[in-house]
């Protein structure tokens, strides 16, 4: 037997355990380089139907308002939050922030391209600029043995002094990708986010034009989690959870009043 | 035999029916612009012969709880909470107009402007449709304001403005779509002097507390139906047994 107001209230538990789940991620990357939070959207399912507002209730009358069942919540999404983290110092040559709009670039194990916000770049053995799971950055920047003094302009221009030259050279260009809805891009995990048909194509470019943020050498993008909104967030799910548990046992003990009774 | 078991078994289908709705408001508790449903029954008298102690509970009439949840600061820039009794235009999957009290907008891929529940929202002529930009801010007044891609942010462009109504005076309900509807496809008049807060959401106005007691009530009154229906029983039994022949 299926009653209604247990399936609602079963609604409610799901869609509440959702949004709990997204919290516990958000306050799990409270640490994470570059990590934009994620908030639970919910809509209300559609209603059923009893008696429809405006049909006739007798010759010359309407019903004035109707009689619809609502059949509970959905997760209508989940929204990337894109604000900007606070910038922190940390003085090492290859941590990059972005100030404003856009995603770096780095090439994915089966050749595809990522988009990642998370900075904290490293050199390979060779020489090569790459993430810390060992992603390259796209395009490549290689920085030759002996390299010393590695500047990062805003623009992402990388340019370092060589052994046995006095003059400065230049070794590459940092582009960066922007959306049109960067929201709508698809977190593959370890900080990548690819790209989808909710997002747009990516607008490649230097850094600081077309509303691409500035690179900041030297710092990294500190998640944008906020503890305190986080844990108020917590305490509302929770207390929304127990409310629709409370549902679920009322709806029970009735029926099985009845049970007994009859 | 008295009937009286029928007159329970209808009160215990419409409780069930209150329930379900209450539970509809609880699992809504969270959701963005939520107006609470109220059901209410009325008595239906089947009049015939005899004593006239035949009313039936029907469901008759639900009505949207339409005073304002609180708001919340949420500093999302394409977050709206509208104040007072102004609602959101938005267009129906019929193409329709309806309106809503849920400010959660975001930019489709398309570049239209949706509702958190994808509903495209309307401004004065049609859809709001944004283009690609850096960022996007709406006015006190609903206008839509973007910088465009490379643009200069401190001179944004104005590329429409949301249709605000005003709901006073005008009977609306809740369709099975989740949004409000003027019957007969009627439209609420635009409000000139309706106001938005930016970087706010309004929240559900389910009461959790009231949601609690009404359960209860309900629940309560089940068994007061389900004992009922057992003293019926009880009777006809014990009218039976008069009628038995001493053995």
């Amino acid at each position: 037997m299926s009653n209604a107001a247990l399936q609602v209230a079963r609604t409610g538990l799901d869609a509440q355990n959702t949004k709990m789940r997204v919290i516990a991620n958000n306050l799990a990357n409270v640490n994470t380089t570059g990590f934009k939070r994620d908030r639970a959207d919910f809509a209300t399912l559609s209603y059923q139907n009893i008696v429809t507002p405006g049909a006739p209730s007798d010759a010359q009358n309407r019903f004035a308002s109707g009689l619809q069942l609502g059949t509970g919540v959905r997760l209508s999404g989940i929204g990337k939050i894109d604000t900007q983290g606070t910038l922190q110092n940390t003085e090492n040559a290859f941590d990059l922030a972005i100030e404003g709009g856009g995603f770096f670039q780095v090439e994915r194990p089966d050749g595809s391209t990522g988009y990642t916000r998370a900075g904290n770049f490293n050199l390979t053995a060779e020489g090569n600029v790459v993430t810390s799971d060992g992603l390259p950055l796209i395009p490549a920047i290689q920085v030759p043995q002996g390299a010393t003094a590695v500047t990062i302009g805003n623009n992402g221009t990388v340019s370092a002094s060589l052994a046995g030259q006095s003059e400065i050279s230049e070794l590459g260009q940092i582009e960066l990708a922007n959306f049109t809805n960067p929201a709508g891009l698809l977190s593959v995990g370890n900080n990548i986010l690819t790209e989808t048909a909710a997002s747009g194509p990516a607008q490649v470019g230097e850094a600081g034009a077309e509303g691409r943020g500035n690179i900041r050498q030297g710092s990294l993008e500190q998640s944008n989690v906020n503890i305190v909104e986080e844990l108020v967030n917590m305490i509302e799910t929770q207390r929304a959870y127990e409310v629709n548990s409370k549902m679920i046992s009322a709806t029970d003990e009735m029926l099985q009043f009845v049970n007994q009774q009859i | 035999m008295d009937k009286i078991a029928y007159t329970s078994v209808n009160t215990m289908q419409t409780l069930m029916k209150r329930q379900t709705a209450i539970a509809n408001n609880m699992a809504n508790s969270n959701t963005v612009g939520f107006k609470a449903d109220m059901v209410s029954a009325e008595a239906k008298y089947l009049n015939g012969p005899g004593h006239d102690s035949r009313a039936l509970a029907v469901e008759r009439d639900m009505q949207a709880d339409m005073k304002s949840g609180s708001m919340t600061q949420t500093g999302r820039p394409l977050d709206i909470a509208l104040e007072g009794d102004a609602m959101l235009a938005v267009q129906t999957t019929d193409g329709k107009e309806a309106y809503s009290r849920r400010g959660d907008l975001r930019i489709a891929a398309s570049g239209a402007m949706v509702t958190g529940d994808g509903f495209p929202v309307l401004g004065e002529s049609g859809p709001v449709t944004v283009p690609p930009s850096d960022r996007v801010d709406i006015g006190a007044d609903g206008t839509v304001f973007v910088v465009p891609q490379g643009g200069d942010p401190t001179q944004p462009q104005e590329v429409g403005r949301l249709k605000l109504v005003s709901m006073t005076g005008s009977a609306i309900s809740k369709g099975s779509d989740t949004l409000f509807h003027v019957a007969d496809d009627g439209q609420l008049p635009a409000d000139e002097n309706a106001r938005v807060v930016s970087g706010a959401l309004e929240e559900s106005n389910v009461n959790m507390t009231a949601a609690l007691v009404d359960m209860i009530e309900t629940s309560r009154a089940w068994e007061t139906q389900a004992k009922l229906l057992r003293s019926a029983e009880e009777l006809d039994e014990s009218s039976a047994s008069i009628m038995n022949l001493p053995q």
